[in-house]
């Protein structure tokens, strides 16, 4: 039975008299799930995700990070258990040096020369750029930059991780570098939430995964139950991985039960099938 | 499958490009592309794919400097010897950042879409009519006077395409307009773009979506490190699995599923399924389903 | 873009149908270079206190009063409520005594020439500001632009103006993003000066970066629409000259004939011909 890492208890956020972003959000997010927070722009998850490290305090409602409530805990120190990565890299970035870049969070965190410099090879080493230390941030290409953008924020060690966006503007290199990444830092037991708009990516990595419309949630289910939910996700006008999509269709026409969600699934399940009816007959 | 005008529209003849910064970043380009055509371009990033829009409208060489080998010719006119804004008439291209292309100067969205029009010193009647002709076109009717920076994404890409449908260019070119965009947006631009193609617009779209590009394209032009890996039709490209993926790049996911089956059952298909249709069909088949 | 982005831009535009509004552009930059002009001829309070109550009438009939009176409580009462006192006193220039006051046993000589310059000059900069202010906020930015291309200023000139005017905003919501990008990092707010002033750099540097990245992709798309061609450009407004304009320019007319009947018969200074009587005695 794993622990609850973050609370979400009934939380409402309004920017303005006007625009009410979250309208009664309830949610547990338990050590060590890998969630992927979907929905259309505007629908709220930017909004949600920055309450978990207390960049945006509840209007109504709580949040609550391992026992420490976000309205009365200082932004610092909820970031050294929820990690927050930006989806522009050149939101962060501010120093002439990888090194410099990467050493920024445990610097503020108080971490003495010797543990910063652990810290930093062991960040660099988890996402491939180890031996860049001292290129310049502006010379790496773009997937580069956004692996650095994430490695700052392993840096500091947080027991979550907050990802807005890591593989838009990227190439299918790029995304499987980030979904890779995100497979190791789970098996180390960390708790990853991930704002995307790729549902493939989403099947890749993903086990549970919550929809947001309109300011609340409307699905929250596994990866699995959710991408199959065609009339949820007509309703939220999102197209489910084309495999999926490939299976709904089959299933719909035939009345079978196919439920794979990527390559591997079909090829499985599909071959099985195949050499299952040449068997039988 | 849609049969090639003969009217060639885009001519490139050994064309090198090096940024002064970057050295070849084009390789050799050798390619024609024809009136009414949908030419998709895919490739990791870093292929060359933005260069390659931009070398059509001049941008490359003239925004940039740079040095380039052989040449480009769009409509006639060869883009070295053009200015930018001469180019302009007769090729748009919509880029990747919906708020970013926007001028900045129109305080209303008919503004902006006007903005091409303004630039080149068309009267004020005639840039009217055509700026009505392209806002319904891409369906923002009913938003002429918002603020473009009030709009979601897809509705600013969407007046980024009606800018440049205003201008009536010959080729329409787009670089990855929907990689920032939510999948409304997404699927909002490549509506608008179906109907640009029915109505027989000659179009060149760079795009990681590539399971949306088997959709609208005729050709695919697939580049990597600057070189042409290939460049034929879409089925032919999409279905070179072991090419895409040595490119890094994944290819449809039911093109690459059928290819895995292939593999694993030993047995063989007349041809890859590029679109979800023709794969329901094909394996309603395979399956054997009755 | 962010609510706050969108309250900036709205904020900057004040649409009302008042008479004033109706005016042409040009009419009302004319008059505040006029009265401007006529302000810094005349060194005379009360002459200028006359200007400055015409233009508040201007302004009640453009119902912006309120933003008028506030500018004159910034600009011109504090300067006054120091200079008057101080400058009666102290000015170099003094030399015609008009009273006594006596304060903590010192008999102190209150002068009037102090006294006028510390009633003019305020006095002259409240007639620049807010005829100054009448025109623009009374003047949407349609017109603003408009304006700009009648008096036929580089075009270039005129999209920095326009674009400064709608992307600053956006600037505004950047910034605000980057601040949370680097909380996230574990930016500390409660420190001293000198740590305040190294965040600032931590802000400013993506801000400058990022801007730039920005001003490059909008040059190119700038360029692509045509932006360099060598022809006039098409403004996309229209300003005409309307009834209330040419009695505007009558009344102007007149005002100046009078102003010039009272120079030359009274001088630059027509108050001197009151002094004697503010002087005791």
């Amino acid at each position: 039975m794993r622990n609850t890492i973050i609370k979400v208890e009934d939380v409402w956020f309004k920017y303005n008299e006007e625009v009410i972003a979250l309208k009664g959000i309830n949610l547990e997010i338990k050590e060590g799930e890998i969630i992927a927070l979907i929905g259309q722009n505007g629908g709220g998850k930017t909004t949600l995700a920055k309450h978990l490290n207390g960049l945006l305090k509840p209007t109504k409602g709580r949040v609550i990070v391992k026992d420490l409530d976000t309205k009365n805990t200082p932004v610092h120190i909820l970031t050294n258990i929820v990690g927050y990565v930006f989806q522009n890299p050149a939101h962060q970035i501010f120093t002439s040096k990888v090194y410099d870049e990467v050493a920024y969070g445990p610097k503020n965190q108080g971490l003495s020369q010797e543990d910063i410099k652990k810290r930093v090879k062991m960040a660099l080493e988890m996402v491939g750029l180890i031996g860049y230390e001292d290129t310049h941030p502006h010379d790496l290409n773009y997937g580069q930059m956004k692996l650095l953008t994430i490695a700052s924020i392993i840096a500091m060690q947080p027991e979550v991780y907050v990802l807005d966006e890591p593989t838009s503007g990227q190439d299918h290199n790029g995304r499987r570098a980030i979904a890779n990444l995100i497979l190791k830092l789970n098996k180390e037991g960390r708790t990853i939430i991930v704002i995307t708009h790729d549902m493939k990516f989403v099947a890749q990595v993903a086990e549970r995964t919550i929809l947001m419309a309109n300011g609340e949630i409307i699905g929250d289910s596994s990866t699995r139950e959710l991408l199959l939910n065609i009339d949820l996700l007509e309703k939220a006008a999102i197209k489910p991985p084309q495999i999926a999509q490939l299976c709904i269709e089959l299933n719909k026409k035939f009345g079978l039960n196919f439920n794979c969600l990527t390559i591997n699934e079909a090829l499985k399940v599909f071959s099985q099938y195949i050499k299952k009816k040449e068997y039988l007959l | 499958m849609k049969v090639l005008s003969k009217q060639e529209v885009i001519s490139f003849q050994n064309f090198s490009y090096s940024y002064p910064t970057k050295r070849n970043v084009l390789i050799d380009i050798n390619l024609k592309v024809y009136k009414g055509e949908v030419l998709g371009i895919i490739g990791p990033n870093g292929a060359g794919k933005s260069t390659f829009c931009k070398s059509l409208n001049g941008l490359v060489p003239h925004f940039y400097g740079g040095t380039v080998k052989g040449n480009v010719t769009v409509a006639g006119m060869d883009t070295l010897e053009h200015t930018v804004a001469e180019l302009s008439t007769k090729v748009g291209i919509v880029f990747q950042e919906p708020e970013n292309q926007l001028s900045g100067l129109a305080l209303t969205v008919e503004e902006e879409v006007g903005f091409g029009l303004s630039m080149l010193g068309f009267s004020r009647e005639l840039i009217k009519e055509r700026v009505k002709e392209a806002i319904e076109k891409v369906g923002l009717k009913g938003l002429e006077r918002r603020s473009p920076f009030e709009l979601s994404g897809g509705q600013q890409q969407r007046l980024a395409i009606a800018t440049v449908l205003a201008m009536k260019p010959e080729v329409m070119v787009l670089d990855e307009p929907v990689a920032l965009l939510d999948p409304i947006g997404k699927y909002e631009v490549f509506s608008v773009l179906k109907e640009l193609i029915k109505e027989g617009s000659t179009i060149i779209i760079a795009e990681h979506e590539i399971e949306e590009l088997a959709y609208l394209t005729d050709r695919i032009l697939f580049l990597k490190e600057g070189k042409i890996i290939s460049l034929d039709n879409s089925r032919n490209v999409l279905s070179e699995i072991s090419k895409l993926r040595e490119a890094g790049i994944d290819p449809p996911s039911i093109t690459e599923l059928t290819y895995e089956l292939e593999k694993e059952l030993g047995i063989k298909f007349d041809q890859y399924p590029i679109k979800l249709s023709e794969a329901v069909k094909l394996y309603s088949e395979v399956l054997k389903i009755k | 873009m962010s609510s706050i982005g969108t309250s900036l831009l709205r904020r900057s535009v004040i649409i009302k149908e008042t008479l004033i509004h109706k005016a042409d552009p040009r009419t009302k930059f004319f008059f505040f270079l006029w009265i401007s002009i006529w302000a810094y001829i005349f060194y005379d309070y009360v002459l200028t206190a006359i200007f400055l109550i015409g233009i508040i009438i201007l302004a009640i009939i453009g119902k912006i009063l309120k933003r008028i009176l506030l500018s004159v409580a910034v600009t011109v009462l504090p300067w006054m409520a120091f200079g008057v006192p101080i400058l009666s006193v102290l000015f170099p220039w003094n030399s015609t005594l008009m009273y006594k006051i006596e304060i903590f046993g010192w008999q102190i000589p209150f002068y009037y020439e102090g006294f006028a310059w510390g009633l003019t000059w305020p006095l002259r900069i409240g007639v620049c500001i807010t005829s100054a202010l009448l025109f623009y906020l009374t003047t949407n930015p349609a017109n603003l632009i408009a304006l700009l291309f009648k008096l036929k200023l580089p075009f270039r000139f005129i999209y920095a103006f326009a674009a400064a005017v709608q992307l600053i905003p956006l600037l505004v919501d950047e910034a605000g993003t980057i601040y949370q990008a680097q909380l996230s990092r574990g930016l500390r707010t409660d420190v001293g000066i000198i740590k305040r002033i190294w965040n600032f750099l931590i802000l400013i540097i993506p801000l400058t970066l990022s801007s730039l990245t920005k001003v490059q992709i909008r040059a190119i798309a700038l360029e692509s629409r045509g932006f360099s061609a060598p022809v006039i450009k098409t403004c996309p407004y229209d300003i005409r000259f309307k009834s209330i304009d040419y009695a505007f320019f009558i009344g102007i007319i007149m005002a100046t004939l009078i102003m010039i009947y009272i120079y030359i018969v009274y001088g630059f200074s027509p108050i001197v011909h009151l002094k004697q009587y503010l002087i005791s005695g």
